[in-house]
């Protein structure tokens, strides 16, 4: 393992701030999933402090500087739902830099606009589901629950609340 | 000389230590040729300090001078519930130090925990140097993957002041995966269920060639073998008042006699179906007869007793596999860490919930030594093969914020390193301070995580409210360790601080008590006569051998055979810091290689 010098360290941290997380682990931003744990093997075992013990105290900080926004990136890019937050915000040309709570609150977001609905009619009849629900009206909620789902049949949420009130229906009848 | 550094195993009950060279790792038996060491402190009359067997011994004769499972307390305020439980159960005596910090006091002096963790660390080293023949500065010492930072960073001071330059604290179960997976070329996911006298800890680990990655840590740092103890002793105790109407707690000499006598049921039940206690003479009735304590205690009563903290670590469990998204059978194997992991019953239950068999070929009292000691040697630059961690960290990192709440900077199982910024401002005009407060937990409410520390960032600028920026930066490094700095985003003025724990020992009193030396005290026992010294290299080997390898070997062993014939003594005490020739010490290491499995891993005293 070929060690760096202290001139790739300081040529490395100068330069950190500028890529984004791609270019830091070397992989095209449609790289598949699979990917992104080995570029993250790979980056490390260059650029780990460990992997450069003989650099002096002050070049090896600089080093691990550099190493932390490595773990950023991994942490970032490893997950389906904070990559997405981060793609989208690469693409609004905020910066190449994204702090993990932020990128952890963006994916929460996103998650929730995917269970409000991303169509105009499934988030409609979602909507007047989730109304049922609270009247306790569970035959109108799981109707209009498969309304929007008619709309949006991938959506993994709304198939869920589906079964849910399915699942309370059953329990109902067996209580009368 | 060419450059070294051990591995140690610091545990609650035991501690071990090792060497790695190359690819060949061993474990290095203390004078009585055992190959852990009692972490048991105790200081004689004379002023000498012993650890180990002996020290353990006067837990019964002299429980008020001798400290024991101290590694429970390390790191720990004075109000927390694990102190609080010492207090009890423990003879020596606990009092409260600066801050809210633990102190020992043994014959009106005062001992920091991580001093008495020094000299459990000082005697480590000892016999490490009586073995090698040689000095040694450096090292790595493993502990509990759930460890806060306050515990590290006690941990970590306590090296210093065992004369230990501390390479890295490494993470228990990582150490026994990378003693496990060394060298082999693995491809795998594992857990590792790390049950030890006083922590419990389940990591799942992807290994991929030479690299270890962690995927999860989740733990407990309140739950071991004590425990299980702790209820063997309420039962035996209970018994023992129904039948006579005495109650042997009262009696500190009776309470050790009793934890000895649960801990070594507990060892039987590893090996038995039954064990069978009886204490002579461990009370006196109100006429003065000498009360006998007697029991049976088999393996399904112990089962009864124990069940749920068994069951207690399977939450833990659940939560890890959640952590990295896997379930039970993606895993490729299940290693076991920790003495009580020997019971039947602690192994049964583990093989139910993973479904699989738990891999039988690491030794569990002695495998997170030899990781320790291979992650030294790999650090020094001496492997001939480098495995890579690549490690997290096990809880959230979070900062203080209005209303009592505790919100997330770094959360829990983000690889390290790693750096976060935080931006904040202040709430009233011409606010000159800011408070930070940083804690280390899983619960939204402050008050339930562990608080770290807490400092004023001052000399603001007078400004409206809200118009003041400072960025707070959080690093965790690959010792798990947390730093804070502060910045003014506007005058660019920085604070910084490595946050000094209210609980641990201040930069000056580190500083004096390295200069005190007291940990000079701790004196080596030289063997008795009656146990041969055995030949430094032993069981507890975990060699990983290709043919190249086993070519060399074979022509090393040819010539130690000679070395044998020879008498090369393995050095003891009295030869300590005197540096033996480098062939003899070379052929130390080379004359038994092949033994590869002797007889004294299944010593009980090690269960």
């Amino acid at each position: 393992m070929a060690a760096l010098t202290p001139a790739e360290v300081r040529a490395l941290a100068s330069l950190v701030d500028e890529l984004d997380y791609y270019q830091l682990l070397e992989i095209a931003r449609e790289a598949p999933a699979s990917a992104v744990k080995r570029a993250y093997y790979a980056v490390s075992r260059r650029l780990h402090p460990d992997a450069n013990r003989d650099l002096a105290a002050p070049d090896r900080e600089t080093l691990e500087a550099v190493a932390c926004r490595v773990s950023e990136a991994y942490q970032v890019l490893r997950d389906g739902r904070r990559r997405k937050a981060y793609d989208a915000q690469l693409a609004a040309g905020a910066g190449g830099r994204m702090q993990l709570a932020e990128a952890e609150a963006q994916a929460e977001k996103q998650a929730l606009d995917h269970h409000m609905g991303r169509t105009p009619n499934g988030r409609r009849f979602f909507n007047l589901a989730r109304g049922d629900i609270d009247r306790g009206n569970l035959v109108a909620a799981a109707r209009n629950l498969r309304t929007a789902l008619t709309f949006e049949p991938d959506n993994a949420y709304f198939r869920k609340k589906l079964d849910d009130v399915s699942a309370a229906q059953r329990a109902a009848a067996q209580r009368r | 000389m060419a450059e070294i550094a051990i591995g140690i195993d610091l545990g609650t009950s035991n501690s071990c230590v090792a060497v790695a060279r190359g690819k060949r790792v061993e474990v290095l038996p203390n004078a009585y040729g055992e190959h852990v060491t009692a972490s048991v402190v105790h200081f004689a009359e004379s002023g000498s300090v012993g650890v180990g067997n002996a020290a353990r011994a006067a837990l019964i004769h002299d429980p008020r001078h001798t400290v024991a499972s101290a590694k429970r307390l390390i790191g720990r305020y004075s109000f927390s519930e694990e102190v609080k439980k010492a207090r009890a159960v423990y003879s020596y005596e606990i009092v409260d130090g600066p801050g809210h910090s633990v102190r020992v006091r043994i014959r009106n002096e005062l001992f920091s925990l991580p001093e008495i963790a020094a000299m459990v660390l000082k005697e480590m080293k000892l016999v490490a140097e009586t073995r090698l023949g040689r000095p040694v500065t450096q090292a790595v010492i493993t502990v509990p993957a759930y460890f806060n930072d306050n515990q590290r960073q006690a941990t970590k001071d306590a090296g210093r002041i065992a004369g230990l330059e501390v390479l890295r604290l490494l993470n228990e179960p990582t150490a026994a995966a990378l003693a496990y997976g060394f060298g082999r070329g693995l491809t795998q996911r594992v857990a590792v269920y790390d049950l030890g006298g006083g922590t419990f800890d389940i990591s799942i680990l992807e290994i991929g060639q030479d690299v270890f990655e962690v995927l999860a840590t989740c733990g407990d740092t309140y739950l071991g073998g004590d425990d299980f103890d702790d209820r063997v002793i309420d039962l035996l105790a209970d018994a023992f008042v129904a039948k006579h109407g005495v109650n042997v707690r009262k009696d500190p000499f009776a309470l050790e006699k009793l934890k000895f006598a649960a801990e070594n049921a507990k060892r039987a039940l590893s090996v038995d179906d039954e064990a069978e206690i009886r204490i002579p003479e461990i009370a006196k009735s109100p006429e003065g007869v000498p009360l006998t304590l007697e029991h049976k205690l088999g393996a399904r009563e112990f089962a009864a007793l124990v069940g749920d903290l068994v069951q207690r670590t399977f939450k833990v469990c659940d939560e890890a596999l959640g952590q990295a998204g896997l379930v039970p059978r993606d895993l490729d194997g299940v290693i076991l860490v920790g003495g009580p992991t020997r019971l039947p019953l602690v192994r049964q239950a583990v093989e139910t919930y993973f479904g699989q068999p738990a891999k039988t070929d690491v030794d569990p009292d002695q495998v997170v030594a030899m990781g320790a000691a291979i992650h030294a040697s790999t650090l020094i630059g001496g492997g001939t093969q480098d495995a890579f961690l690549l490690d997290v960290t096990p809880l959230s990192l979070r900062i203080g914020v209005a209303g009592g709440l505790a919100e997330t900077v770094i959360e829990r199982n983000t690889p390290v390193p790693i750096e976060q910024t935080r931006s904040f401002t202040t709430y009233q005009d011409d606010q000159e301070a800011v408070k930070i407060r940083v804690y280390q937990g899983e619960s939204r409410k402050a008050e339930e995580n562990e608080l770290l520390g807490q400092f004023e960032f001052g000399g603001l600028d007078k400004r409206p409210r809200g118009h003041a920026r400072i960025d707070v930066t959080f690093a965790i490094n690959s010792d798990g360790l947390v730093n804070v700095t502060a910045r003014d985003r506007e005058t660019g003025r920085q604070a910084s601080t490595a946050i000094t724990l209210s609980s641990g020992l201040s930069a000056q009193e580190l500083d004096s008590i390295v200069a005190e030396k007291r940990t000079d005290r701790v004196v080596s026992e030289p063997a008795p006569s009656a146990v041969p010294a055995p030949a430094a290299q032993t069981s507890g080997e975990l060699e990983v051998l290709d043919d190249a390898d086993l070519d060399s070997l074979l022509e090393a062993d040819a010539e130690s055979l000679d070395d044998i014939g020879a008498g090369v003594v393995t050095p003891l005490g009295d030869d300590l810091g005197v540096e033996l020739g480098a062939p003899a010490e070379e052929k130390l290491f080379e004359s038994g290689d092949f033994d590869l499995s002797s007889e004294d891993t299944q010593d009980p005293s090690q269960g």
